[in-house]
């Protein structure tokens, strides 16, 4: 099979350097190329010393690069429209990153880019490609639980917004200024935006779908943010089954500009877990552990090491199988589009402070 | 565990990953190449032994004092734990054991370990085999340092940790899924995979282990005639 050659552009988004190994160790890549128009990002970028080129511009790497055929859309939530614009205008093939948009119209519209353009444009929800989940999927559809009746998940991290600053403007995280609720000064765009995978897991675990959401946002652990950094949801699935889910930016950090060792201030940084009740029994799971533990440098705090964090490889597998073979991804456009109605739904439950039915 | 599905895994990672030397995983964790035998050193590809390196060698552990190594399995030969805990030792820190004393339990069962590595070092091992049959592995690597700790098991658990406990009839059933690629394979198999597989990626890593292998048979060697003799077994 022919290389892909693929590019990455803005690498402004959180998960940007998570790509920079699999885009070079995985031979079905020909990572030939990245842009990014802030300074700032190009200087990060420069850290890692990958010896791919960096442009200013998307325009000057086409220029350059004629032959790109795929890029990682690495960048705030508020580009995402105009660079799909720009990729189904010259046929490249799309790996968007976990939210495209929160406006269901340009949603729609990239829905229709894509299409118009013939091209794959798959969604980041990396969750899909963790062994933990696949184990998960395989023991719930093989009945160990039986009907399942309750779900309850974490999708918690830390914030993300001193090393990411779009991820704290409104504009940029959700696409606009949206207040919250009467009475609040704070603004949709936080951690809600942050953590669309218990979402989307719950509706791949269970095959079922959204009934109603009931959200709340809870004081703020970071008084300067004008966005929500902690909040719940509850709900019910189409099936009956009863969710809980906290998808919160829960655990405190260094204000770090560049993501690195002693980011975290709570030992564990980031955490996906559930817990599954069935008809038969229980479900408790943990997506990302064990691991190693460790109090050293720099900060001589107990700290968690991670061990796995190979979903970007399974990830991309799938990208560059759907495009070579022209297959659909799991996680296109389409599919993920319900999961960002729920999402919105969950903002206007905390607006009207009741629940809100999602059918 | 199925030699068969586990070579052909070890083929379609090469095709994926385009390596050309070929090789061929054998009973007893040799991996068969056209240069001669290479013996697998798994655990070398661990994650958390592998994470665990890096927090030992990359300035995150400052002045490494003390290993408390332990494994405690169900059945087996004590000899083969000894092996994979003296190499460890020797790896993990990038220090070769100078010299070991050894208790050994009545009937062979447990062997209770100091040994010293090169530049001071100290470690205990602790490995017996006399979990009841069907156990999981017990055991915990912790390096102790004069800035930080790092152990493969967290504070306040005695025990190996999980990712997914299901509990439904039939008891509790316990499962640490770690690898995509090799999904579906048991922890022990996908080690040897991916050892075998480091080895076809890099030729060099066979003379380093095979030499490794044989430097931690004879730590393991000298720890039964420590125990039989009352004597410091030096190298």
């Amino acid at each position: 099979m022919k290389p892909l050659k693929i590019a990455m552009m803005s690498l402004t988004h959180g998960h940007t350097r998570k790509y920079y190994q699999t885009l070079r160790d995985n031979p079905k890549l020909d990572w030939v190329a990245v842009c990014a128009e802030e300074k700032a990002a190009r200087e990060v970028y420069a850290l890692y010393q990958t010896g791919v080129p960096c442009y200013d511009s998307a325009e000057a790497m086409f220029a350059a690069h004629p032959d790109i055929e795929a890029v990682v859309l690495a960048s705030a939530n508020s580009k995402h429209m105009e660079q799909v614009r720009f990729c189904a205008e010259r046929g490249i093939h799309i790996l968007s990153m976990k939210i495209p948009t929160f406006d269901m119209a340009e949603y729609d519209e990239m829905i229709a880019l894509c299409d118009r353009a013939g091209i794959v444009c798959q969604v980041e929800l990396e969750m899909h490609y963790n062994p933990v989940v696949r184990r998960l999927k395989e023991l719930i559809a093989a009945g160990s639980l039986g009907r399942i009746l309750s779900i309850q998940a974490t999708n918690i991290t830390l914030s993300p917004v001193w090393a990411f600053p779009w991820q704290g403007v409104p504009e940029s995280s959700y696409g606009r200024r949206v207040p919250l609720r009467s009475g609040d000064a704070r603004f949709r765009g936080g951690a809600l935006c942050d953590h669309p995978h218990v979402f989307d897991l719950v509706r791949h675990l269970t095959g079922s779908d959204f009934e109603s959401v009931y959200a709340e946002v809870a004081p703020n652990l970071r008084k300067e943010l004008e966005v929500e950094d902690m909040l719940l949801v509850n709900g019910r699935l189409k099936d009956g089954t009863a969710f809980l889910f906290d998808p919160s930016w829960s655990r405190m950090e260094e204000r770090l500009k560049v993501p690195g060792p002693g980011w975290e201030v709570y030992p564990k940084r980031m955490e996906v877990n559930l817990t599954i009740t069935g008809e038969k029994g229980v479900l408790v799971g943990d997506c990302f552990g064990p691991n190693v533990y460790h109090n050293g440098a720099p900060n001589d705090r107990y700290t968690v090491q991670y061990t796995y964090f190979d979903e970007w490889i399974g990830l991309i597998d799938e990208f560059v199988g759907c495009i070579r073979n022209k297959r659909t991804p799991l996680i296109d456009l389409r599919r993920h589009r319900r999961t960002i109605e729920v999402m919105n739904a969950c903002y206007e439950s905390i607006r009207t402070g009741r629940p809100e039915s999602v059918n | 565990m199925n030699i068969t599905q586990m070579n052909r895994a070890l083929g379609a990672l090469r095709e994926k990953y385009s390596v050309v030397r070929t090789g061929a995983i054998l009973p007893g964790g040799v991996l068969e190449t056209e240069a001669g035998k290479v013996t697998l050193l798994p655990w070398r590809v661990e994650r958390r032994f592998v994470e665990l390196r890096n927090i030992a060698s990359n300035g995150t552990l400052e002045g490494i004092s003390t290993l408390r190594f332990a494994s405690i399995t169900a059945g087996g030969e004590l000899e083969a734990q000894l092996v994979r805990e003296f190499d460890l030792a020797a790896w993990i820190t990038g220090k070769p054991v100078e010299h070991v004393f050894a208790a050994i339990a009545p009937g062979g069962c447990a062997a209770n370990v100091i040994a010293a590595l090169e530049g001071g070092v100290k470690a205990s091992i602790e490995c017996s085999n006399k979990l009841p049959e069907g156990a999981d592995v017990i055991d915990r690597h912790e390096i102790i340092a004069a800035r930080g700790v790092a152990s493969d098991r967290c504070v306040d658990t005695q025990v190996p940790q999980s990712s997914l406990y299901l509990y439904a009839e039939g008891g509790e059933r316990r499962y640490t899924d770690v690898d995509f690629e090799l999904f579906g394979f048991s922890g022990e198999e996908i080690v040897l995979v991916r050892a075998a597989f480091a080895v076809l990626s890099n030729p060099e890593l066979g003379a380093a282990w095979n030499a490794a292998a044989g430097n931690a048979k004879k730590c393991a060697r000298a720890v039964f005639e420590s125990g039989r003799d009352g004597k410091v077994g030096e190298f």
